[in-house]
């Protein structure tokens, strides 16, 4: 019974517009009162504290400062074109490009938003250009985009992996063969649909070997800056912490080898790292106090009695958990949604028996998903913001055959766990 | 009260500006300790632990810029459906007076820790031995300062709302919409890629 009120009070206090980060601490403020004789408020200081200055959590705000750095090197630009030398022969063209490209910023950077705002804005100028199915076109920025967070680094694991104590270098490490198949998952969907349409394809870019070999260098920087970041934590060499906090210092190296470093430009750094690290604090704070809430009123408790006494197999548990934040996932902010609910669906499907490592990447498939499916959408919104023209339905057609692309990968991901398990299984 | 506003922004700014700061210098006091880890197998020790305070200091000291610049996360589902525009006041209204409660609880229950750290004189259980109350001190400001912006913004949005000046009070605590906050992400990626 107090799981529905529960779920309801929060849906309630969350639609009401009020700030998420308040939305869930009154939240708990209301089951404690209701549900519990302790009165739990006196731990939130020590709570925000701690949560606050968790050493693990230090990688939020670096792989932020990190991303902001990067923006600012110049590296972006330089990788894209790179990357239409040797891409763009594909049926489909540039749009492989972006999705590589996608790929290729998301393994260096944490965030999906980042990502697709980086690489849209280098590439949105080449639709005229070359004369793109313009809807197709903006969907591979959209959903490309998304990589981001699949793709280690990520943000968004980092959060999982703390409140729910799973190893973030595990995650980082199951998430990399996924990431990769959904990759080519979105540039068989390219392909797919520019042999059907061929002319969606667009205009051929004429490019030269001698052109090729001559950008090739320009894929340099992001590689050496994923095997700094992403290679010591695999070789066990760095923390995830560690590790972004070493490639802010070569990002800077670059920026400052390509003469971009200024002091204007690190105050811009600093200001919007700092932005960004107190909204997502502030709803940490909100959410583990919620989350103490929950565990002691026994709400998890209850709601895995519920399954018992209705006989739900894993299977079905699961099914719903897809199913709950398939539907969240259309009009729920995605970082909202994804902390306000770990606490509830995390301890389920674990006692269901699902791995945590395995769930950890199949909720940011999910995200991935909720972040290009209509009506609240923040990749959509972010690719419109950048055509700055047209409909927002455009984009919401152009990334929907890729909606049903991260289907796929959800499906896949659920058919044979394997693809996401056997990284962290051989490296142990 | 304008007046007041215009000297918190500034104060938030310098606050979210040395908050920054303090994690670029964690960042390179982390680099220098692995550097010595692999190059001379000797740790100076520390280093995360000072990375933590960073996080927590400008975490806090964060909070009331993000608030002033109406970058706090809300879903704005049925808020955007709204047509009224009186009752979108009235959930602008009722938004930052949660975010104040908000500020007030976890500054009240901080004042507790940092009153618990100081009296016990508990230092981190570490090489550096960092005497809590200091950090906590800092990031306890922070967070006082937060409530005082929150309070302000409160109070210019109820005179606002007094006055019937709703466009006033949309300006100062109103939704942004996903389309303008996507928008505001654009134009620092176009600035910062057209800087050459």
């Amino acid at each position: 019974m107090s799981a529905g009120i529960s779920l309801a009070v929060l849906l309630l206090v969350l639609g009401s517009s009020i700030a998420v980060a308040a939305g869930m601490l009154l939240t708990g403020l209301v089951l404690n009162q209701v549900y519990s004789p302790m009165p739990l408020t006196r731990m939130m200081g020590e709570l925000a504290w701690s949560t606050t200055s968790n050493f693990i959590l230090t990688a939020i705000p670096f792989y932020i400062m990190f991303g902001e750095i990067l923006l600012r090197s110049g590296i972006a630009e330089r990788m894209y074109n790179a990357m239409v030398q040797w891409l763009s022969w594909l049926p489909g063209g540039l749009m492989h490009s972006n999705i590589g490209s996608c790929a290729m910023f998301g393994s260096v950077s944490g965030s999906s938003v980042a990502t697709a705002a980086t690489i849209g804005v280098v590439a949105i100028g080449e639709i005229q250009k070359h004369k793109y199915n313009e809807r197709l076109f903006l969907g591979t920025l959209a959903a490309g985009g998304t990589l981001g967070i699949l793709i280690p680094p990520s943000i968004n694991m980092i959060i999982y992996g703390v409140m729910t104590d799973t190893s973030v270098p595990k995650l980082y490490l199951a998430g990399f063969l996924p990431g990769l198949v959904l990759t080519l998952l979105f540039s068989l969907t390219v392909l797919i649909a520019c042999l059907w349409r061929p002319r969606w394809g667009g205009e051929k870019v004429s490019t030269t070997w001698a052109e090729r070999w001559r950008t090739l260098p320009d894929l340099l920087p992001p590689l050496v800056l994923l095997l700094i970041v992403v290679g010591a934590i695999f070789l066990g060499l760095a923390t995830a912490t560690e590790s972004a906090a070493v490639g802010i210092m070569g990002a800077l190296a670059m920026t400052a080898w390509r003469g971009r470093l200024t002091l204007g430009m690190l105050r811009e750094v600093c200001e919007g790292t700092v932005r960004t690290t107190a909204m997502i604090v502030a709803i940490l704070i909100g959410a583990f106090f919620l989350n103490v809430v929950i565990q002691t009123i026994g709400l998890t408790q209850q709601l895995g009695k519920l399954i018992k006494t209705h006989e739900l197999t894993p299977a079905q548990v699961l099914t719903a958990v897809i199913v709950l934040y398939i539907v969240l996932g259309t009009f729920m902010e995605e970082l909202s949604m994804m902390i306000s609910t770990i606490p509830i669906t995390t301890p389920l499907i674990i006692q269901a028996g699902y791995d945590p490592v395995w769930f950890g990447i199949l909720l940011v498939l999910l995200i991935q998903t909720a972040m290009v499916t209509p009506p609240f959408g923040i990749n959509i919104f972010v690719i419109h913001g950048i055509r700055a023209r047209g409909t927002l339905s455009d984009v919401e057609v152009g990334a929907s055959p890729f909606v049903v692309a991260l289907l796929v990968m959800i499906a896949l991901i659920c058919a044979f766990p394997d693809i996401a398990m056997w990284l962290p299984r051989a490296v142990g | 009260m304008r007046r007041l506003q215009s000297i918190a922004a500034g104060v938030s700014r310098a606050g979210a500006l040395v908050g920054g700061a303090m994690l670029l210098a964690a960042a390179v006091t982390i680099c220098i300790d692995i550097f010595l880890r692999y190059a001379f197998a000797r740790t100076v020790g520390g280093a995360d632990e000072l990375a933590g305070y960073a996080l927590a200091i400008a975490g806090a000291w964060g909070l009331s810029m993000a608030l002033l610049s109406r970058s706090h996360i809300r879903i704005d589902t049925v808020y955007v459906r709204v047509k009224s525009r009186a009752v979108r006041a009235a959930l602008d209204v009722l938004s930052v007076a949660a975010f104040a409660v908000f500020a007030a609880l976890v500054a009240w229950h901080g004042w507790g820790v940092l009153r618990l750290s100081y009296e016990s004189g508990s230092r981190s259980q570490s090489a550096l031995e960092t005497p809590l109350a200091i950090p906590q001190a800092v990031w306890l400001a922070g967070l006082a300062f937060f409530v005082a912006v929150a309070l302000l913004l409160l109070a210019r949005a109820l005179v606002a709302w007094a006055r019937g000046d709703l466009d006033g009070l949309f300006r100062l605590i109103g939704s942004k919409s996903a389309t303008v906050e996507a928008k505001e992400e654009i134009a620092a990626v176009e600035q910062a890629l057209e800087k050459r």
